[in-house]
């Protein structure tokens, strides 16, 4: 197919539907308004049906009960709005539903404001809902790679029977750029499965359900879950790496639109002669860890790392953990929707090795 | 008046307001912006007001400063409203419906007919023949890439607005990957619009570095070289507008 140009929140409702999904759920907030724009034209177009929620809480049972049934479906929102969502996201992990939840992040906290920003990391990879459970998360850094990712979005939903959150900054969503989908007009439904209830005439009856009042029973749900989120962590952690087939002195490490400023700012230092490489997680949980590590140990014991973010600090803690206090590690952000420029960035990292 | 001379080559004489419609993400702000920017570098005095109550970024506001150093009026929210969603329509706008002699008035619409709607409470204030309402073409943006889904992107737009389309303004590009076909597209797409609508093209928007092509020499209608200034923070060269997205305090 052609290539168009879009904007990633339309991109993201074109690429759900390019991966099957019929049916949407959601209300609107900025700046994610135009995935539900692009799906109420488009969905109905395609057999598949749109309903505008009266709440995020509603959204997210709908998709539950959708979900249940075996319907590929999604929900969008921004923010505060994923916050209203929290406790049906644990519902969907206990039962262990395939769907996909799309977050276009924007500044808080409560209301904050409309500008992009990363500060919802920790509620995405650590937050949400109540009780032991996990969501995948990917965190894409352009209007293709949010396409790319809503295909794999839905497949690992699909294969984990397990909620998939893409996690993106307002600038992600909002902004234009040329992309290419996947195949033609909507694409599968889930494969014949034996989770989905479809009536039981004919078979054992199926169970949607989260209520364990036995505890050897929630004990042993935990481990089953437990058990499935080792095998997404052992398979599914994703990363990019940027310049590191040179050696290098500094580690930036970021995610989504903070890639793209860093490896601006990462061009214009390199031509001064400054050694560094980007470590990019694309899963934000599971994170990638071993990788991560990697690339710091490759630099030797005096390679400094830096972690660029949207917000006020969150993911760095994750790169502490995966530098186990083998070295210190620095942090730079902006938050209240203040995009940090390539020249900030180029000034930090300036300031730790130049 | 302004004298043809200076800027018969992308506005008509009789010009006086400019509104800039089209569907989400044709460019209109794009598209205003260059033309204010240029318009005003001719020594014509311009004035733009950012009419978007649909989108919450890359709106004109903007490039409030790049615009006011070049000497253009800008009439856009101030202050913290500047950054917010809401449907802000300042009571200036309305002095800018009959600009004085000299003067030319830029109007730079929110997307679809939801954003056109803005403009629908100027209409008993002017009458026809009064304005311009140009239709931007992208023939890359889903909706708009047929004579059919620009047609009903028009009666939408006329509709919300209670205005007429008076002229199309193509700007069928792909940002970094557009080609002189991608242009050749857009302005093949207008011609089928005009043949049907009988509307006159009346700017062919390109990229600066695309503008001398000779593929393009076909284009027989004015042509507008736009220089981006409504780029993400990442873009190389620096964007000069985006400010406050930049980390720049206001």
């Amino acid at each position: 197919m052609a290539k168009v140009l879009m904007k990633g929140n339309e991109a993201l409702g074109e690429a759900a539907i390019r991966a099957g999904c019929v049916h949407f759920f959601g209300y609107p907030i900025t700046p994610q308004t135009e995935v539900p724009e692009y799906l109420v034209k488009r969905l109905p177009e395609v057999g598949g049906a749109f309903v505008q929620a009266e709440s995020e809480v509603a959204s997210i049972n709908m998709v539950y009960g959708a979900a249940g049934v075996g319907i590929k479906c999604l929900t969008s929102s921004s923010s505060p709005g994923i916050s209203l969502m929290a406790e049906g996201m644990s519902y969907l992990a206990a039962c262990e539903l395939p769907c996909v939840i799309i977050n276009i992040m924007r500044a808080g906290p409560g209301l904050g404001g409309i500008l992009p920003s990363q500060s919802d990391y920790n509620q995405a990879t650590k937050g949400h809902g109540h009780g032991d459970y996990e969501l995948i998360v990917l965190a894409p850094a352009s209007v293709q790679e949010a396409v790319d990712l809503m295909t794999l979005a839905f497949d690992l939903a699909e294969q984990y029977r397990n909620p998939v959150m893409i996690c993106a900054d307002g600038m992600i969503g909002q902004m234009m750029e040329p992309v290419e989908f996947p195949g033609e007009g909507r694409g599968e439904p889930f494969k014949p499965n034996d989770w989905e209830l479809t009536g039981a005439k004919g078979r054992a009856r199926r169970v949607v359900n989260s209520l364990f009042l036995a505890p050897e029973e929630l004990f042993a749900h935990n481990i089953h879950l437990k058990e499935k989120y080792d095998r997404i962590h052992r398979d599914e952690m994703r990363s990019d790496l940027y310049g590191a087939d040179e050696p290098y002195d500094l580690l930036l490490v970021a995610f989504g639109t903070m890639a793209r400023i860093s490896k601006t700012a990462i061009d214009e230092v390199r031509r001064d002669g400054l050694r560094v490489a980007m470590f990019r997680p694309i899963t934000l949980n599971p994170y990638p860890t071993p990788a991560l590590r990697a690339a710091m140990d490759a630099m030797g014991p005096s390679g400094k790392v830096l972690t660029v973010e949207m917000n006020m600090g969150q993911m760095v803690h994750d790169v502490r953990f995966a530098a186990e206090g083998s070295r210190t590690v620095d942090f730079y952000g902006t938050a209240g929707g203040i995009v940090p420029s390539p020249d900030q960035v180029a000034a930090k990292i300036r300031a730790l090795i130049g | 008046m302004h004298a043809d001379s200076d800027v018969g080559d992308i506005v008509r004489s009789g010009d006086r307001l400019i509104a800039i419609v089209g569907n989400y993400g044709s460019g209109k702000t794009e598209v205003s912006v260059n033309l204010s920017l240029q318009l005003a570098r001719r020594g014509l005095h311009v004035q733009i007001a950012d009419l978007d109550i649909v989108n919450p970024y890359f709106r004109c506001r903007e490039a409030s400063l790049l615009m006011q150093s070049n000497g253009i009026r800008v009439v856009v929210p101030h202050g913290a409203h500047a950054w917010a969603d809401l449907p802000i329509i300042l009571p200036e706008i309305r002095g800018m419906l009959h600009p004085a002699p000299g003067t030319l008035s830029i109007f730079d619409v929110g997307g679809d007919d939801v954003g056109a709607r803005a403009l629908a409470s100027f209409r008993t204030s002017i009458a026809d023949g009064d304005y311009q309402l140009w239709q931007v073409i992208n023939a890359k943006r889903p909706f708009t890439d047929s004579v059919a889904g620009c047609l009903a992107m028009q009666r939408s737009i006329e509709t919300a607005s209670r205005f007429s389309v008076t002229g199309l303004l193509v700007n069928s590009h792909l940002i970094d990957q557009t080609t002189p076909e991608t242009v050749l597209e857009g302005w093949r797409l207008a011609q089928a619009v005009s043949a049907e609508t009988g509307l006159p093209i009346r700017l062919v928007a390109v990229m600066d570095e695309l503008a001398d092509a000779t593929e393009l020499r076909v284009i027989d209608a004015p042509i507008l070289r736009l220089t981006r200034l409504m780029t993400p923070p990442w873009s190389v060269p620096r964007p000069r507008s985006l400010a406050r997205l930049q980390g720049v305090r206001p």
